[in-house]
This record gives C-alpha cells, sequence and structure tokens, in this order.
C-alpha cells in the first residue's frame, strides 16, 4: 500500500466515520441512549455511539486488502498514522456539524430536525463552548482513530483477546436488565459488578469481565485447537455422551430460566418465542425453498383468527358489548391447533398456487400483495360479523391444560418452548428429508431439479403449506398470549420483522432463526430505549447482511461448507500461479 | 410432469390417450379458463346491480360517476409518475426497487419544510408559479439524491449478486428510509400548505374538474412526454436504451455502464420529487410513511403496463387509478358491502395477481416478464 493511498483511504474513512455520527445525531439515537449507561456514570450508550464509529472507521481503514493474491498490510506506524488521520476528519466532520447548528438562531435547525435539541448539543460539545468542544471532538476524533487502526495492526496473537473482551465487556453491559436480577436469584452480590444507582457496569465490574474474559480469550486460541483436536480424537460413544451432556445442560437451563429471570423477562422470551415459531416458518419458505414471501403476516394472521374461531372467542360490538361472532366453534385448544395448522397450509396452497409460474421478485410482491389484503380484510367492515372489523375479537383462549392456563408471562414460556421444540424439529427432519433436499436443488437451480425430477409445482406448493403450517402456530400463540386480537397488529412489519429475523440468522439454518429473533426481538425488549428504532434497525440489518454476509450469522452447515470449498479452491489456484511464477497483473483495474 | 407421463404411458392405451388428452389441455389452462369465466360473470353481475339499485338505496348518479373519473385519473398520474421510477429501473437491472416509495416520500417531505415557511410568509399565495416551481425543484433535488444514494449504498456492491439478495436489500433500505425519515422529521403527519389558487373547480369540457386534480393531470402529462422524448431522440437516451437492451455489450460500445445506471436512478428520483409534490397538494399531508401504499400500487401499474415499458407506466397508471376509484362503488355497492372504499387496496392487489396470472408480460408487454429493451 502505498503511503498517499493510504492516507486517501483513511481521509474516505474518516468522511464515513464522521456521516454516520451525525446521522446518529440526527435521527435522535444519541441522544436518546445517553440515558442508558454501560460502565461507570460516563459512558453511556449514546457516548459509544459517537465513539464506535470513528473508531471503526480507523479499524476499517487498515484493514488488509488482498491485491493479486497477496494480502496487503500495513506497517503499524504508518497504520497508526492514517488511523489518526481518519480520526481527525470524522471528529473534524463532527464539530463542524455542530458548528453549523450554531449558527443559525437557536430553535431553528430544530424545527426541521426535530432530534437537535439543546440536550443534544451539550451532549456533543460535552457541555462546553464551542472552540473547546471542537478542539476535543477533534483530539478525541484522533485517539479513537489511532486506536482502532493500532487495534488492526496488532498480532492476531493479542487483537482477538482484545476483540473479544471488550465485545463481552459490552454484552455485559447491555444484559444489565438480565444479569443482575440472575445472580440476585442464584443469592449471588450482583452490587461489585453492576452499579445500582446507573444500573450499568461498575468499573470495577467492567474491569474484571474485560480482564476475564481477555484471559479465557487467550487461553483459548493458545489451547482450543488441541482441545478441539482432543474431543475429535474421542472414540464415538463419548463424543456422543459429550453431546448429549451439552444438549441436556442446555435443556436444564432453558427449563428452569422463567425462574431466574422473573415475569418481567420471561414475557421478552416469549414475544421472542412467537418469532422463532414464525421465523421458522419462513425459513422453510424462504431459506429452504427460497421462495421471497413478503406476506408472511397473512399466516399469522391466519393462525390468530382462526385459533379465535374455532375456541369461541367473541366479536366487541361497537357498543363494547361482546357478542359471538356469525361463525364460532367451541373447540378445546389442544383440538383446535391441528384443524388451524390445515386451514393455514390451505391458504399457503391458495396463495401459493396462481404465484407458482411466477419469478423471484414478482412473486416476492404479489404475496406482499396478499399480506396487505389479509390486513385489509381483517379490518374492513365487510367481514366484521365474522372478524370484529376495527375492534378486533376477545376472550381468546388460554390453552387451558385442566384448570391452568397459559397467558401469564411464565407458563406462556413453557407453552412457546414446546411449540418451539416442535417445530424445531420438524424443520430439522424436513432438511434432512427428501423433500428438504429437493428444496434445495429447486433453490439453486429450478430447471436443473426439473429435469432430474424434482417437480417444482409440487415442492413449491408444499414449501408454502408447510411453512404456513408452521408460521400460523405463531399467530395461534400470539392470540392465547394477549388474549383479544385487533387488526392493527397484522401489518407488513410483522413480515418485515420476520425476514429480518430469517436472514440476520442466515437463510436455511435454525439456530440463525434462534439467534435472529434473539437478537432483533430480545435486544429492544431488553432495552426500552431500542423500541423506537426496532424499525430503523431491522433496516439497517437487512441491507448490512446483504451486502457483508448475506449467509447470516450462524449459516446453513451446508452452504458454508459450499463456500469454504470455494476459498481454498481459489488459494490453491493462486498459489500455483505464483509458484509457476506468473504475475498476475493490473488486479481489477478499471473497476472501482 | 414429465416423469408422470412417462408413467401413464406405461399403463396402457387408456391411460396413454388420458396423458394426451392432459398435454393437450393442460390443468393449469382448465382452471384459468373457469377463474376468468367466473370473474367475467362476476363482474357483470354485481356492475348490473350497481347500476339498477333504486335511487332510495343509494344509486349513484351521474355526477358522481364523472367526479370519481376525474379523482382516478388524477389518481392514476401520480401512479404514472412513480411507475416510471420502478419501470426505468426494472428495465435497466432486472430489479424491483422496492424503496422507490420512500424516494418519493423523501421529495415530499422535504419540500414541505419549503412549503411551510413560504406560506407563513405570504409568498406563496403571491407568486403562485415561482414556488409551485420551487417546491418541484426542492422535491426532485431531495428524492434525486436519495435515489442517486440508494444506488450507491445499497445497491452497487450487489449487482451480480443472485436475484433475491437485492431485493431483500431494498425491502431493508425502504424499512430504512421511512425510520430516517421518522427520525429525522418526527412521526406526526404534517399538514401541507394548500393554494389559494388551486381551490375550486375549472369547466374542462363540461365537466367539473378541481383545480388541483387538473394540475396533476396537465404536469404528469408534461413530465411523461418529455421523459419519453429525451429517451428516443437524446444521446444519453439512446445509451440507456442500449444499457437496457445489454449491459456488458454496451460498456463494450463505450457507454460508461455505471453513469447511466446512476442517472436512470437519479430520473426515477425526479419524476418520484414531482409526484411527491402533487401527492401533498392532493392530499393536503405528508408523513415518513406515506410512501409505501403508493409505492406498491405504482408497482401494479408498472406490472399491469408492462414493466420496462415508459408507455406501459402511463397507461398501467391511469388504469389502476380509474379501476381503484371507479370498481369499488360499481362492484361492490350493489351487492350491499358496507363501505367499499375500505377495500380499494384489495381491489388493487387482486388486480396485480390477476395481471401476473393471466398475463405476467402486463398489458403492452408480450405474456412473460422476460427481459426485454426499454420502449
Amino acid at each position: 500500500v502505498t503511503g498517499s493511498e493510504l492516507l486517501r483511504r483513511a481521509a474516505k474513512a474518516g468522511l464515513i466515520g464522521g456521516t454516520v455520527v451525525i446521522y446518529l445525531a440526527l435521527v435522535g439515537m444519541i441522544e436518546k441512549f445517553d440515558v442508558r449507561y454501560l460502565v461507570g456514570s460516563t459512558v453511556t450508550l449514546g457516548k459509544l455511539l459517537m465513539a464506535l464509529p470513528v473508531a471503526m472507521a480507523g479499524y476499517l481503514t487498515v484493514r488488509p486488502r488482498i491485491r493479486a493474491g497477496r494480502v496487503e498490510l500495513a506497517p503499524p506506524r504508518e497504520a497508526v498514522v492514517a488511523g489518526l488521520l481518519c480520526g481527525v476528519v470524522a471528529g473534524g466532520l463532527i464539530a463542524a456539524g455542530v458548528a453549523v447548528v450554531h449558527l443559525f438562531p437557536d430553535g431553528a435547525v430544530r424545527n426541521v430536525f426535530i432530534s437537535v435539541s439543546p440536550t443534544l448539543l451539550d451532549i456533543m460539545t460535552f457541555g462546553q463552548s464551542l472552540p473547546v468542544a471542537a478542539l476535543v471532538l477533534t483530539v478525541g476524533g484522533a485517539l479513537l482513530g489511532g486506536l482502532g487502526a493500532g487495534l488492526r495492526v496488532t498480532p492476531e496473537r493479542y487483537r482477538r483477546p482484545l476483540l473479544t473482551a471488550l465485545s463481552v465487556t459490552l454484552l455485559f453491559a447491555l444484559l444489565q436488565r438480565i444479569i443482575p436480577i440472575m445472580l440476585y436469584q442464584l443469592n449471588l452480590d450482583s452490587t461489585w459488578l453492576y452499579s445500582t444507582i446507573t444500573g450499568g457496569l461498575t468499573v470495577v465490574g467492567a474491569v474484571v469481565v474485560f480482564a476475564v474474559s481477555a484471559a479465557v480469550s487467550g487461553w483459548w486460541s493458545l489451547r482450543g485447537r488441541n482441545v478441539r483436536q482432543r474431543v475429535r480424537g474421542l472414540p464415538q460413544r463419548q463424543r456422543l455422551t459429550l453431546r448429549m451432556a451439552g444438549l441436556g445442560a442446555a435443556a436444564v437451563i432453558l427449563m428452569v430460566l422463567p425462574a431466574l429471570i422473573g415475569s418481567v423477562l420471561s414475557q421478552i422470551l416469549g414475544t421472542v418465542g412467537i418469532y422463532v415459531l414464525m421465523g421458522l416458518g419462513l425459513n422453510i419458505v424462504v431459506g429452504y425453498a427460497g421462495l421471497l414471501d413478503l406476506g408472511y403476516v397473512a399466516f399469522f394472521a391466519a393462525g390468530a383468527y382462526t385459533i379465535a374461531l374455532f375456541t369461541g372467542a367473541n366479536v366487541v360490538t361497537s357498543l363494547g358489548a361482546a357478542v359471538p361472532p356469525a361463525f364460532s366453534l367451541h373447540l378445546g385448544f389442544y383440538l383446535a391447533v391441528p384443524v388451524v395448522i390445515m386451514v393455514a397450509a390451505f391458504i399457503g396452497l391458495l396463495i401459493g398456487a396462481p404465484v407458482l409460474r411466477l419469478r423471484g421478485d414478482y412473486l416476492a410482491i404479489v404475496t406482499l400483495g396478499f399480506g396487505e389484503i389479509a390486513r385489509v380484510l381483517v379490518t374492513s367492515d365487510w367481514l366484521k360479523s365474522f372478524l370484529g372489523g376495527a375492534q378486533g375479537l376477545r376472550d381468546v383462549t388460554d390453552a387451558p391444560v385442566g384448570p391452568l392456563g397459559f397467558r401469564n408471562p411464565e407458563p406462556f414460556y413453557y407453552l412457546v418452548l414446546a411449540f418451539c421444540a416442535l417445530a424445531m424439529f420438524v424443520s430439522w427432519r424436513l432438511a434432512n428429508s427428501r423433500i428438504g433436499r429437493g428444496w434445495n436443488a429447486m433453490r439453486e437451480d429450478e430447471l436443473a431439479a426439473e429435469v432430474t425430477g424434482v417437480s417444482s409445482v409440487t415442492y413449491k406448493l408444499l414449501a408454502f403449506a408447510m411453512g404456513a403450517g408452521i408460521g400460523c402456530l405463531a399467530g395461534t400463540l400470539f392470540a392465547v398470549k394477549i388474549g383479544s386480537l385487533a387488526p392493527t397488529s397484522f401489518d407488513i412489519l410483522v413480515s418485515i420483522t420476520a425476514l429480518a429475523v430469517v436472514v440476520l440468522g442466515g437463510m436455511g439454518s435454525i439456530p440463525g432463526v434462534v439467534v435472529g429473533a434473539l437478537v432483533l426481538i430480545g435486544l429492544p425488549g431488553l432495552l426500552t430505549e431500542f423500541e423506537e428504532y426496532r424499525l430503523l434497525l431491522y433496516g439497517a440489518v437487512l441491507i448490512a447482511i446483504m451486502i457483508l454476509r448475506p449467509q447470516g450469522l450462524i449459516p446453513n452447515v451446508r452452504r458454508m461448507r459450499e463456500l469454504h470449498e470455494e476459498e481454498l479452491e481459489q488459494d490453491r489456484w493462486l498459489r500455483e500461479q505464483e509458484g509457476t511464477g506468473l504475475t498476475i497483473a493490473g488486479g481489477g483495474g478499471g473497476s472501482s | 410432469m414429465t416423469q408422470d407421463t412417462g408413467k401413464d404411458l406405461a399403463e396402457g392405451p387408456a391411460a396413454s390417450t388420458r396423458a394426451v388428452l392432459a398435454e393437450r389441455v393442460p390443468l393449469r389452462r382448465v382452471i384459468l379458463a373457469a377463474l376468468s369465466v367466473l370473474i367475467v360473470v362476476g363482474v357483470t353481475y354485481a356492475s348490473w346491480r350497481t347500476l339498477t339499485l333504486p335511487a332510495a338505496e343509494g344509486r349513484l348518479d351521474g355526477t358522481t360517476w364523472r367526479n370519481l373519473v376525474v379523482l382516478g385519473i388524477a389518481q392514476g398520474s401520480i401512479y404514472a409518475l412513480i411507475a416510471l421510477g420502478y419501470s426505468l429501473v426494472y428495465g435497466i437491472l432486472l430489479m424491483i426497487n422496492f424503496a422507490h416509495g420512500e424516494v418519493f416520500m423523501a421529495g415530499a417531505f422535504t419540500s414541505f419544510f419549503v412549503a411551510a415557511p413560504l406560506e407563513s410568509s405570504g409568498f406563496l399565495d403571491r407568486n403562485f408559479v415561482v414556488s409551485i416551481l420551487l417546491l418541484m425543484l426542492v422535491s426532485m433535488a431531495a428524492s434525486t439524491l436519495v435515489a442517486v444514494l440508494l444506488e450507491r449504498i445499497a445497491y452497487r456492491p450487489l449487482r451480480n449478486a443472485p436475484r433475491l439478495v437485492p431485493l431483500i436489500t431494498a425491502v431493508g433500505a425502504s424499512l430504512f428510509l421511512q425510520n430516517t425519515f421518522r427520525g429525522f422529521f418526527g412521526p406526526q403527519t404534517r399538514g401541507y400548505p394548500s393554494f389559494n389558487q388551486l381551490e375550486g373547480t375549472w369547466t374542462i369540457l363540461g365537466i367539473q374538474v378541481l383545480r388541483t386534480q387538473a394540475l396533476v393531470i396537465v404536469t404528469a402529462a408534461v413530465a411523461m412526454v418529455a421523459l419519453s422524448l429525451f429517451v428516443a431522440r437524446t444521446k444519453t437516451g439512446r445509451s440507456m436504451r442500449a444499457v437496457a437492451e445489454d449491459k456488458e455489450i454496451a460498456g463494450l460500445m463505450g457507454i460508461n455502464v455505471d453513469r447511466i445506471i446512476v442517472l436512470t436512478f437519479a430520473i426515477g428520483g425526479m419524476l418520484a420529487g414531482i409526484a411527491g409534490v402533487l401527492f401533498a397538494l392532493v392530499f393536503g399531508q405528508v408523513s415518513a410513511f406515506m410512501g409505501f401504499v403508493p409505492g406498491i400500487k405504482a408497482f401494479t401499474a408498472a406490472v399491469l403496463g408492462g414493466i420496462g415499458s415508459i408507455a406501459g407506466a402511463a397507461i398501467g397508471g391511469l388504469i389502476l387509478g380509474l379501476l381503484e376509484s371507479v370498481v369499488p362503488f360499481l362492484l361492490l355497492k350493489g351487492v350491499h358491502v358496507p363501505s367499499p372504499n375500505q377495500l380499494k387496496d384489495v381491489i388493487a392487489f387482486a388486480i396485480l395477481v390477476l395481471v401476473l396470472v393471466f398475463r405476467p408480460g402486463g398489458i403492452l408487454g408480450t405474456g412473460e416478464p422476460e427481459k426485454e429493451g426499454m420502449t
């Protein structure tokens, strides 16, 4: 990397980093998140949002580039200088932004950008006057950028433990509503770890968490390979026992979790479970069969409304009285569920049939249309006597087993857990079945699959029906959870949330769905200030994942192996090229 | 399918006749034919019921119908302007820019912040033409900026990715833009200023037309004619058509493909910006979430007319606008469905599904949604 090129890259990264911070400020996140203390009484989530983009810009500026098959890493000193420059540019840009706001009369900017409040300006200037703040921002930016760049050129041996420790500390700080409660329930003292005043980690706690995780990670990077090899070397029987023990431990933890975390967090977990179910259903359609369904809310609504109608829910009249709808059965919940699944699967077939021959993107829009149709129909006056119109339905069953109902958070958690386990088992068996392989083949190449005897009509319809059958369970449980249905719960955002869950975890990956739901539903539930920016986060996740890591956080094993094979192949090819003394000149000239 | 036929053949002569019959008259055809007969009968019956409704039960008179038609045309012109954005991008990249509705919203919402001070200073009512042009300019600039950024950040890195990937990105971008504008400018709906000059009606060819609607129709028509001339006559327009035909060959012929793609997004953005101001004038309000439904409708219009074609987008928009305003009353009033206007969106989406089932290429298309040049 030539010096001037590195500097140009640094300036560009700095501009991007600064723009990101200004964006976060304008959209209101920095101010809203400034009330969430992470460590001590100074490090808040808002401050972190100001610092992190700058440090990241520095980190990414000096990331190694692969050119003509060779990895090029900037030498440490130049890298740090580039990081400093990047930080100066970012800090300067932020300072310029603050200065621009000061140019206008008080409150003028706020009339347009509602987030530019005095509080925000106070946060961004650290309560100082403008020139001092500009200096602090620039110098601070330089330090952060330099730090980021320095971290990147630190040898792998130290870098990995450092990064792991930073992430773990951040995770502990973000889980501040969950870990202290668990410690308390276990009769452990948590006051040294979490401050009772700010709610965040104490300085001591943060240092301890950082040190312990760094040590563990460092040990693992030294010894981890040996341990893994030893486990791999064990006889088959013992390995199986080990796996069973791991699964057993996970199951025990899942079973006692509600007792540990209390009812508020159990409720969040219940919601997460609902989205796991929906994600599993959508995963069959999108992940296994490769059909993008943007109207998944139709099945969610179908599940919710059919269970309500089959178990004797009531319509709310405009006067507030509850009367039975025009069609109503009084089945028990567990008898009704199979019927609901069949109804949803049938609706899946109905939606799937007309769009079978359409190409992927058309299919997405048509399913989106069906989702909107579902929403309009449940809201309409036309079907009011059946579905309750805008007032919705009430008195939905609470899935009783004997005298026990499942509406309260803790029991509901177990209900959802049982359904999730069932749906996961079904998905897992499907993925490895003849049908699953058929879907795989169809997703990769429809024509080739057709030629080898995979009828794409049958398999697409199967995917729609099975996805609907699983996805409707989410709606069913949702109805049980809240006990009354309002049509506003069934809009397009449900579909997009489910899609984000599947995409974040990795399309076609069952653990991915769980992780996706935990991150996208659980995290905003834990940190209330996230709630307002949930959708912004989903949008950003969809874009970022598709651009940076289309296989998702926890990729489907088969796909990961395919990708990995390709990389290995490429490496081997490059080595051969170098071995024969060929040089690959140019390196993609012209493409920028 | 093929292996089924083979099995049937092996079973004997009777089975083979059945197989031949099945091949001549495929099940799909039969279902489609039955479906179309059903639709025609249903539509005829329902319209007849509506038109022969006793006056006491709220039969609509001629003026109401005429108003609905004009409203439909005005609404349709806005759809057509937005639809062009989808169509142009689809023609070149074969990709549905799902976030185009948000591009439209960006223009309308941004222009509000110029319109509001103009109104409070009284400039708006004194200089009608200047203010309208200014608002259009601001709106076009904002929409174009968003469209170009969208292409650069979200779509360009994925140009050679599998088709679902950019579509998912586009869905994400749509959500992201909505909530960005919500964060920037606030979640509430803002009342768009109204022009004194646009209040009241004009009588054109004996039909009373709201002045706003007249403005909408004329502006949209001018914009669309300008666009067709641009694409048909200028050198850049020819490059656009060349890139739509074949990106690689166009590149070899010395056309800067990246530049043309950016330009396409920019033109789509400009038209969406114009549509944004018109929409705000008609409905008198803007919000961060105003783009979603018109966006989907406009996409429907583009598909209806034949995606990738400029004339198609115009025709599709007009037809969709008309159907949407007339059909709920025409079909549902007579069969006593309460508040037919609520089901407007269902009609629009049902039309989308039906078009894709019966004629996936749209009205001006060839019957298959395959790649076609820009026309």
